[in-house]
């Protein structure tokens, strides 16, 4: 049974190989082809990565093979990850959503000797050759910061949770509640498991609203998904009022899309951080095309503003995600106002 | 006459079986009303009816569907993709629109002829080809939702037309228009299923298709109607929750067909046809609706709430076993 697959691959390895033969020694100044899998389809932030990749990908010079997209799956990452090294990939980027499942394919590359790249998460298991990724456990800290002190140190907020099952909505959710507790004992936090679905997250704002009408912040964990929910239970409660009015209710998102800083510049919330698409992007790019040259890296300050640290399995480059408000918003480097 | 006289108590055992699920609410309400001071209000029990609104409706057209035998799948993605497909034939390009720029109006009467064409077409495949209907709205659910994702990339809608936001978040007389617009259709289905020839003629069918053919029944129009009437309620849920959301995410609906299918069972409908109302229906998605509020309102831990959750799905699913006394199947 398991040699159907092996004579396919083969099969299809000798089509791509005689194919490709020609074009091969030319192609691209790295010296060999990454490939690259995204995550999902279906997320705002995600898509304007996936922009980003062919764009930056003719910057760097990296020679791209055409992505292959793995639709929140690990199993379909797996056969993905499979099918790239298949066609030639000397390096594979990818963002496995699920951290733990992913052990054994990394270890099968280690074995290849094929440097991996993850963007936005960090497996839990097995060789990486970089991380890519923001602190999100800073977005926690900093959202909890920001409601802190703009209430005063005292009163109610909401925080609309991710997924408890993927990485970073468990480090934004313990960040910012260790944080409320250190920091600003006198403020209630209300935990809100919305799976990052809109849906879920406008029930249960709006149940407690309902429960606790004295409710002054929020924290969302993605704009994508909870910003027009959230916007329309508070119109819907009469609460979307202009920053300076007493009955305002402070509202801070996560992710950094067009739409976050629309509503920050009309005064409907009030800051975000922006999760770097770009810097995504091109950093996962990057240190593939330098695992390839041969180059090596070392925990420390980069040239880019982030720090390189040391994890179990391999380095992680934690890029910066700034703090948006109306004073930055129209910051034209913030890659939320780059994309159209 | 000995025929009639023992027909006489069954009628009235099926009219309970619709109900059993009252001591059900009876009992989530008191046991709320001591958990959380919140919980009995008028205003907590209108936000949960809103908040149920546009399942409901899903719930709806499922009950019919599966009273009539068949199955569909794929209603949940509908409530992303037609309001989705609606809106873009509306918004201009640099809102996420194809550039056709129709008339705002349009956009809810657009939105249900897309519902309407994917159940005529789940009809097509399931009634025509003789296909089943289980894979066939498998399939559907999984194509339907990948045409929302294709043409939109993923992204999430914003810049909406006012009129698709309207009914999901207009009040009328005190009330969410969305309540009204269900509590409507709910009364409309109660009645076209206990008193009219095309509703009743729904049970023949799920209950025996031949007999139904047989007695007269024009069984594949009436079934390929429910199945249109089916993608057309989705589509109409997916306005309502459109307006209820403020944005068509790429998500919107996913996941809800395993809500509908409890609610409806819950609810006394069965998954082989021929038995269970819309009244029936309606009791589970209420069920549904409070436990998923007593759970936010007792701000169960989000590792906690789905063993919760499915734990009250099947004690309310014993208690309906018990009080019917029937097998459910």
């Amino acid at each position: 049974m398991k040699l159907g697959p092996v004579a396919a691959c083969a099969a299809l390895l000798a089509v791509v190989t005689a194919c490709g033969s020609s074009a091969t020694p030319s192609a691209g100044g790295g010296g060999g082809k990454v490939g690259i899998d995204h995550p999902r389809a279906d997320s705002d932030f995600w898509n304007s990565y996936m922009k980003y990749v062919p764009q930056l990908a003719g910057e760097l010079k990296v020679d791209l093979m055409p992505a292959t997209n793995s639709q929140n799956d690990v199993g379909k990452l797996v056969s993905n990850v499979q099918a790239l090294t298949g066609q030639g990939a000397k390096a594979i980027v990818m963002a496995p959503q699920d951290t733990g499942a992913i052990a054994t394919t990394l270890q099968t590359l280690e074995n290849k000797k094929i440097p991996v790249v993850t963007v936005d998460t960090r497996p839990d298991k097995g060789k990486v050759f970089m991380v890519v990724r923001a602190d999100n456990r800073a977005y926690g800290t900093k959202a909890c910061e920001f409601l802190g002190e703009k209430l005063g140190g005292k009163g109610k907020v909401v925080q609309l949770m991710g997924a408890l099952s993927s990485i970073n909505g468990r480090d934004r959710a313990e960040a910012f509640g260790e944080c409320m507790k250190a920091k600003f004992p006198g403020i209630t936090v209300f935990d809100e498991p919305t799976e990052w679905e809109g849906s879920k997250a406008a029930s249960m704002l709006q149940t407690r609203l309902e429960q606790h009408p004295d409710v002054k912040g929020v924290y969302m964990h993605a704009g994508g998904v909870h910003l027009a929910p959230t916007l329309q239970v508070l119109k819907q409660k009469n609460l979307l009022l202009p920053p300076d009015d007493p009955k305002h209710v402070f509202v801070i998102s996560n992710d950094g899309i067009p739409q976050e800083f629309e509503a920050i510049r009309k005064g409907e919330i009030d800051a975000t951080v922006s999760q770097p698409a770009d810097l995504y992007a091109r950093y996962a790019l990057f240190y593939a095309k330098a695992a390839i040259d041969g180059k090596t890296f070392q925990a420390g300050p980069t040239d880019h503003d982030s720090t390189i640290i040391q994890i179990p399995n391999g380095l992680e480059d934690q890029l910066p995600a700034p703090l948006v408000t109306k004073e930055n918003v129209d910051d034209p480097n913030l890659w939320g106002n780059q994309v159209k | 006459m000995t025929a009639l006289t023992a027909s006489t108590p069954r009628l009235r055992l099926a009219r309970f079986r619709d109900l059993t699920l009252v001591p059900v609410i009876v009992l989530l309400l008191i046991a709320g009303a001591f958990l959380d001071p919140t919980f009995l209000t008028a205003g907590n029990l209108t936000n949960v009816l809103q908040q149920q609104a546009a399942i409901s409706l899903l719930v709806l057209a499922e009950a019919l569907i599966l009273i009539s035998g068949k199955f569909d799948l794929s209603l949940e993605s509908i409530v992303g993709m037609a309001p989705a497909i609606a809106v873009m034939l509306v918004v201009p390009v640099s809102a996420g629109g194809f550039g056709i720029e129709l008339p705002g109006l349009l956009v809810i009467p657009l939105c249900l002829l897309v519902g309407a064409l994917i159940g005529a077409f789940n009809g097509f495949l399931i009634i025509k080809f003789q296909l089943s209907a289980f894979i066939v709205t498998l399939a559907m659910l999984i194509i339907v939702h990948g045409l929302q994702l294709g043409p939109t990339e993923g992204k999430t809608l914003f810049e909406l037309p006012e009129s698709i936001l309207y009914l999901g978040s207009a009040l009328w007389l005190g009330l969410p228009a969305s309540i009204w617009i269900a509590g409507l259709l709910f009364a409309a289905g109660i009645a076209g299923l206990a008193y009219f020839r095309v509703g009743r003629s729904l049970y023949a069918i799920g209950g025996n298709s031949d007999a139904a053919r047989a007695a007269g029944i024009r069984v594949d129009r009436v079934l390929w109607g429910v199945f249109i009437l089916g993608g057309t309620l989705a589509a109409l849920a997916g306005v309502l929750e459109t307006g209820r959301l403020g944005a068509i995410g790429s998500n919107q609906g996913v996941g809800w067909i395993f809500m509908v299918f409890a609610a409806a069972v819950i609810g006394g409908v069965s998954m082989d046809g021929g038995k269970g109302t819309v009244l029936g229906a309606l009791t589970g998605v209420l069920v549904i609706g409070l436990v998923q509020n007593l759970l936010t309102l007792k701000g169960v831990s989000g590792f906690w709430q789905p063993v919760v959750y499915g734990g009250i799905i099947l004690i309310a699913l014993m208690i309906s076993r018990v009080a019917g006394g029937k097998a459910q199947d």
